[in-house]
């Protein structure tokens, strides 16, 4: 996950260094073309580790490997195994939850922040900072111990609903809300899609905003008929990126169940799941399988959006 | 429309973006580096616990290496979460450790996948001194796979200053029984006008409902490796909890959010519970915790129900992995740590009572009162006869996660102690069976 994150501020600054000057093209493009490599190639470094597990975890999906033992080739009963296994399905159905949802918040909640930003506010990089250190901080061990107490029996949300005489639920241990609890740390983490929402609205010529008031279009209308359309590329861009990152979930599941997926499961998100077959019950074969499966869902999720987005996306060239 | 600056975005970044961050998911972990040998042999020995017990086992670790020059030990110590984790990666990676620490519930998953030495053909191992109810905790199919690094038992702590306080008098435990627990708990909590619980015991950990099968005259795990326990224990285990939620002397569902294990961080420290069960080995820590008006009681049921739930129970096991470069060297750490009393005037019973019985003798003029407390608690259940126990099956991990939904299930009404017992039984059967 941290790989996302880290891309796009990447993509952000290369949006803000904005036009390409009309000097000597050719080797202009040469010298991007190097450099561009060369931020790539920490990328490539990293492949070569990857490259190896992924076709061997290609390969394992299909056999018995249990980690100690050499693997067996056992065709599709990982895949067979999988459809009669209720937990699998659970993990499915927790892990779809938090995508559907706080994916859609997450990403509103970004381009409000990021609209409200943009409207030329002082010490603008200050609070582009402030906004995106959540961010930084929401995937990470101490931040989801630090919500744990937030929301704890004794912690700030519920002593604050205490002032309204409303006695608050359980967050963390009770299975009706513990998920919820997590989908307000996933839309907490706003950052990364904001930063770069905000570095799509900079690239908005002001002159369409202008020709449009002249007309009196309304600020709605601007919002609905210039900014959304400019910006749709970004959207989806982000769209894709909270959707394979969310699919993904792990650490906060993990931390805030303390590696279980409880209370009673509902916060057992795919990934821990997997986990748990690969590394406590030593059903590598089988965890590969999964794998394998959570990267199907994916691909067709992206696809899926790839194709709607020929009907939404707008694009210049 | 046209437009004089572009956002420069095409549809095939997107594409490479994401098939990028989705294939980042499948790589998997891959072992890690490989210890150095120099001159002479380094053993590397690996367990979990706290700094506290680090200090005590490097002790005794250097006392060792005192004692057989040309052998250095490179130790590590972790929680008990991330070790686990870490000790199947060096297994799977074919980099294990040489002596290792084991849990119970682990042992098989890793002995019956041929990854641990059989410690009987290890001559530097001495285990004449050795009960065979001990050893028995660590053998499958006549190999022994774990020494337990010492005996414990779990048991009842009451924090003495509660009940005093509140005009409660704490039950003989030599004769209690489960409704007289249920009836002490709920006296507490009513005459503390509910600010303190009676009852803050964890139903969801497997050693309480083990204690229970015993009692009612059933093997948890039967001797063959398989789920002895019948539904009716669980559910009556279930049962008993909900009930007492009921009547007030266990806390409402939801209450129980403990983020460390630590007694210090415990609900009998915090004085919102008046009673816990604990590995009685803890009993010091618990002690200090809530400074030192605690009473360790025996569990309730002992002598009410069929016969003895008690057994001596390893703390934890010794393992040797069978792929060890130097199984003579590790074999005599572990019989170091075993029969050696310099060694054992350093760790004491951290680890619980030691097994060697010499061993547990030559230390007890060094032991704190609370220890002595523990120690001396042990010999007097021992005393008596227990029934046997025998070695958790493979699958134990799986069952031990199992109990622990369904006490979530069950603690949130969602579904009945009946229904809980019934899936219990047919997940933990799947999970061994297999």
């Amino acid at each position: 996950m941290s790989v996302l994150t880290k891309q796009a501020p990447g993509a952000a600054a290369s949006l803000a260094a904005g036009p390409p000057g009309r000097r000597t093209r050719g080797t202009a493009r040469r010298r991007n073309q190097r450099s561009g490599y060369l931020f790539l190639l920490p990328w490539f470094l990293g492949m070569l580790f990857t490259i190896i597990p992924f076709f061997a975890s290609l390969y394992l999906a299909f056999t018995d490997y249990n980690l100690f033992t050499e693997p067996n080739f056992v065709g599709l009963a990982n895949f067979q195994a999988m459809t009669e296994d209720p937990r699998l399905w659970q993990s499915l159905k927790v892990t779809f939850i938090y995508t559907f949802v706080s994916v859609p918040i997450s990403l509103a909640v970004a381009l409000l922040i990021a609209l409200v930003l943009n409207r030329g506010l002082q010490g603008l990089a200050i609070y582009r900072s402030v906004y995106y250190l959540p961010s930084l901080l929401g995937g990470s061990v101490a931040i989801v111990m630090l919500w744990r107490y937030i929301f704890g029996n004794d912690g700030i949300v519920n002593s604050f609903l205490g002032l309204f005489g409303i006695a608050g639920p359980a967050w963390v241990t009770d299975p009706d809300f513990s998920l919820s609890t997590l989908i307000v740390l996933n839309v907490w983490t706003f950052g990364s899609p904001m930063v770069i929402f905000l570095a799509g609205l900079r690239q908005v010529p002001t002159m369409y905003y202008e020709a449009a008031s002249i007309d009196g279009a309304s600020r709605w209308r601007q919002f609905r008929s210039i900014t959304i359309p400019l910006i749709s590329p970004i959207i989806f861009f982000n769209l894709i990126m909270q959707l394979i990152g969310s699919f993904q979930t792990f650490t906060q599941g993990y931390v805030m169940s303390g590696g279980t997926g409880g209370p009673a499961d509902s916060t057992l998100f795919y990934n821990l799941y997997l986990y748990q077959k690969g590394f406590t019950e030593f059903e590598m074969g089988y965890a590969s399988a999964m794998a394998w499966l959570l990267l199907m869902i994916i691909a067709i999720f992206t696809a899926i959006n790839f194709i709607a987005s020929k009907f939404w996306v707008f694009y210049d060239n | 429309m046209k437009r004089t600056a572009t956002t420069g975005f095409s549809r095939r970044i997107f594409l490479g973006a994401a098939v990028t961050a989705a294939g980042l998911g499948l790589s998997g972990c891959a072992g890690g580096g490989s210890p150095a040998a120099g001159g002479n042999v380094e053993l590397n020995f690996v367990y979990w616990g706290d700094s506290n017990r680090a200090k005590m086992t490097d002790a005794a670790i250097k006392v060792f290496e005192e004692k057989n020059p040309g052998i250095t030990v490179k130790s590590e110590y972790q929680d008990s979460g991330p070790y686990a984790d870490k000790l199947a990666t060096r297994f799977a990676g074919g980099n294990p450790p040489d002596v290792l620490a084991m849990a119970n519930r682990s042992l098989l998953e890793y002995a019956q996948r041929g990854t641990l030495a059989d410690l009987k053909g290890l001559p530097e191992l001495n285990l004449e001194k050795i009960p065979e109810t001990v050893l028995s905790r660590g053998e499958v199919d006549g190999k022994l796979y774990g020494l337990a690094t010492g005996v414990t038992t779990i048991g009842m702590v009451v924090n003495k200053t509660i009940t005093d306080q509140a005009g409660v008098t704490i039950p003989d435990d030599k004769t209690w029984s489960w409704e007289d627990y249920a009836k002490f708990a709920t006296e507490v909590t009513q005459k503390t006008g509910g600010k303190v619980y009676g009852a803050g015991y964890d139903v969801s950990t497997e050693t309480g409902p083990i204690l229970l099968a015993r009692q009612r005259g059933e093997d948890f795990y039967t001797e063959d490796n398989k789920l002895g326990v019948s539904e009716d224990t669980i559910r009556e285990w279930f049962q008993y909890s909900v009930d007492l939620r009921n009547a007030g002397g266990y806390p409402p569902a939801g209450f129980f959010e403990q983020i460390g294990g630590s007694p210090a961080q415990s609900y009998l420290a915090k004085g919102t519970v008046a009673s816990q069960i604990i590995p009685i080995n803890n009993f010091r820590g618990y002690n200090e915790a809530v400074q030192g008006d605690v009473v360790l009681l025996r569990m309730p049921g002992e002598t009410t129900e069929k016969r003895r739930g008690y057994s001596a129970d390893p703390t934890m096991l010794w393992s040797i992995a069978a792929k060890s470069k130097h199984p003579k060297e590790a074999a005599k750490l572990l019989d170091f740590l075993t029969n050696d009393a310099d060694g054992a005037a350093e760790t004491l019973t951290q680890r619980g009572v030691p097994i060697n019985p010499d061993v547990a003798e030559s230390i007890t003029s060094k032991l704190s009162t609370d220890d002595t407390t523990f120690v001396n608690m042990m010999a007097a259940i021992q005393e008596d006869d227990l029934p046997p126990a025998y070695v958790y099956p493979k699958g134990a991990s799986v069952v031990a996660d199992t109990l622990k939904q369904l006490a979530t299930e069950v603690e949130f009404g969602r579904i009945t102690p009946a229904d809980a017992a019934k899936t219990f039984l047919e997940k933990s059967n799947a999970a061994i069976n297999k």
